[in-house]
C-alpha cells in the first residue's frame, strides 16, 4: 500500500480553477508533493527534469492536448513509464480509446469526485494509506 | 429573423453567427455570459453550484459544476475560434429568492466573481444578486446582452438535469 504522501504528482490543466480544485482534491486524499502547469509545453520539460510518480492531465488543451503530451511522455525513455492518468469530458469516448491505445493508466470523466479520482488512481497504484 | 435558443439548468450554448439570441431565466443560479469579440464567438451557460444530493461535507464537491460548466463553455468556445486572453464576460443571477434556501444565491454569485478573477476574465456587466428573477437574453456575435427582473416568484422549473457526473463505466477499459 503505498502512501499518498511519497507519491510526486503533476496536475496539468488550462483552467487554473480546475488546476486548484483538484489539488485540494488530491491534498483531501493526502497528496503532499503536488506540482501543476497550465499546459503541455510546459509541464512536458518540467517533468522531464524534476521526475514524477503520476502525471494527471486534462485532454482538452490548447496547443498540445492531452494525448500528443501523453504519446510524448510515453515516447522518451526516461519518463516514458509514468504513470498517466486523463481528465476527459463526458462526450470523450473516442479520446478515451485512442488514450488507451497510446498506453494511458487510467482517465477520470469531468466532472468529478474526489472520490472518483482516488478509485482511480488506486486502482493502478493499490490502496492509499 | 433573429433565431433564438433558450438554455435552462446544466446547458450552455455556444453561436457564431449574427441574429441569435440564447435565453435564460435565473433565479439563484448563475449565467455567463461569455464573448470574444475578435474571433466574434460567444456563448452562454446556467449553473446551480450546489448540489443538493451529495457533497454537503465535500468542499471539492460544492464548486466542482460551476467549474465543469465554465470549462465546458470556455473549451466550446475555443473549438470555435475563440482566445482566452480575449474573454470578456457579463454575470447574470446569485438571486436568493427562496426563503430557507440560506444563501445559496450568494454563494453562487461569489463564485461567478471569483471564478472570472482567478482566470483573469475582464467582467463588463455584473447583475448579481438580489430576491428577483431575472431574464436574459445574449446575442453572442454582436456582443449584445440585456436582463429584465421578471417576478417576485422564482422562475418555473424547465426540464431541470442536474450536472451529475456522467457513467464513466461504459468505456471499460482497465
Amino acid at each position: 500500500m503505498p502512501a499518498a504522501s511519497a507519491i510526486k504528482v503533476m496536475v496539468v490543466d488550462d483552467q487554473t480553477s480546475m488546476r486548484a480544485m483538484i489539488r485540494r482534491a488530491l491534498q483531501d486524499l493526502g497528496f503532499k508533493d503536488i506540482r501543476d502547469k497550465p499546459g503541455a509545453v510546459e509541464a512536458l520539460p518540467a517533468v522531464k527534469t524534476d521526475r514524477v510518480h503520476l502525471i494527471i492531465s486534462d485532454y482538452n488543451m490548447p496547443d498540445m492536448d492531452g494525448l500528443q503530451f501523453l504519446e510524448a511522455v510515453r515516447a522518451d525513455p526516461v519518463i516514458g513509464k509514468t504513470v498517466f492518468i486523463m481528465l476527459t469530458g463526458s462526450a470523450d469516448r473516442e479520446v478515451v480509446q485512442k488514450a488507451a491505445a497510446l498506453g494511458v493508466n487510467n482517465y477520470v470523466v469531468k466532472p468529478f469526485a474526489p472520490a472518483a479520482l482516488k478509485e482511480k488512481i488506486e486502482r493502478v497504484f493499490g490502496e492509499l494509506t | 429573423m433573429m433565431r433564438r435558443i433558450p438554455i435552462v439548468q446544466g446547458e450552455h450554448a455556444v453561436v457564431a453567427e449574427p441574429g441569435v439570441i440564447i435565453s435564460t431565466l435565473l433565479g439563484s443560479c448563475v449565467a455567463v455570459c461569455l464573448q470574444d469579440p475578435v474571433a466574434r464567438v460567444g456563448g452562454m451557460n446556467h449553473f446551480l453550484l450546489g448540489e443538493p444530493t451529495e457533497g454537503l461535507g465535500d468542499r471539492v464537491g460544492q464548486e466542482r459544476y460551476g467549474v465543469h460548466a465554465m470549462e465546458l463553455l470556455i473549451n466550446r468556445m475555443m473549438q470555435q475560434g475563440a482566445a482566452r486572453n480575449r474573454l470578456r464576460a457579463h454575470l447574470y443571477g446569485g438571486a436568493n429568492i427562496i426563503a430557507g434556501l440560506g444563501a445559496i444565491g450568494s454563494s453562487n454569485a461569489a463564485f461567478a466573481r471569483r471564478f472570472m478573477e482567478t482566470e483573469g476574465i475582464a467582467v463588463g456587466r455584473c447583475e448579481l444578486g438580489g430576491t428577483k428573477a431575472r431574464k436574459v437574453e445574449f446575442m453572442p456575435y454582436e456582443g449584445r446582452v440585456r436582463s429584465s427582473v421578471v417576478a417576485d416568484a422564482p422562475p418555473p422549473v424547465l426540464n431541470i438535469k442536474p450536472l451529475t457526473p456522467p457513467d464513466d463505466g461504459d468505456v471499460e477499459l482497465f
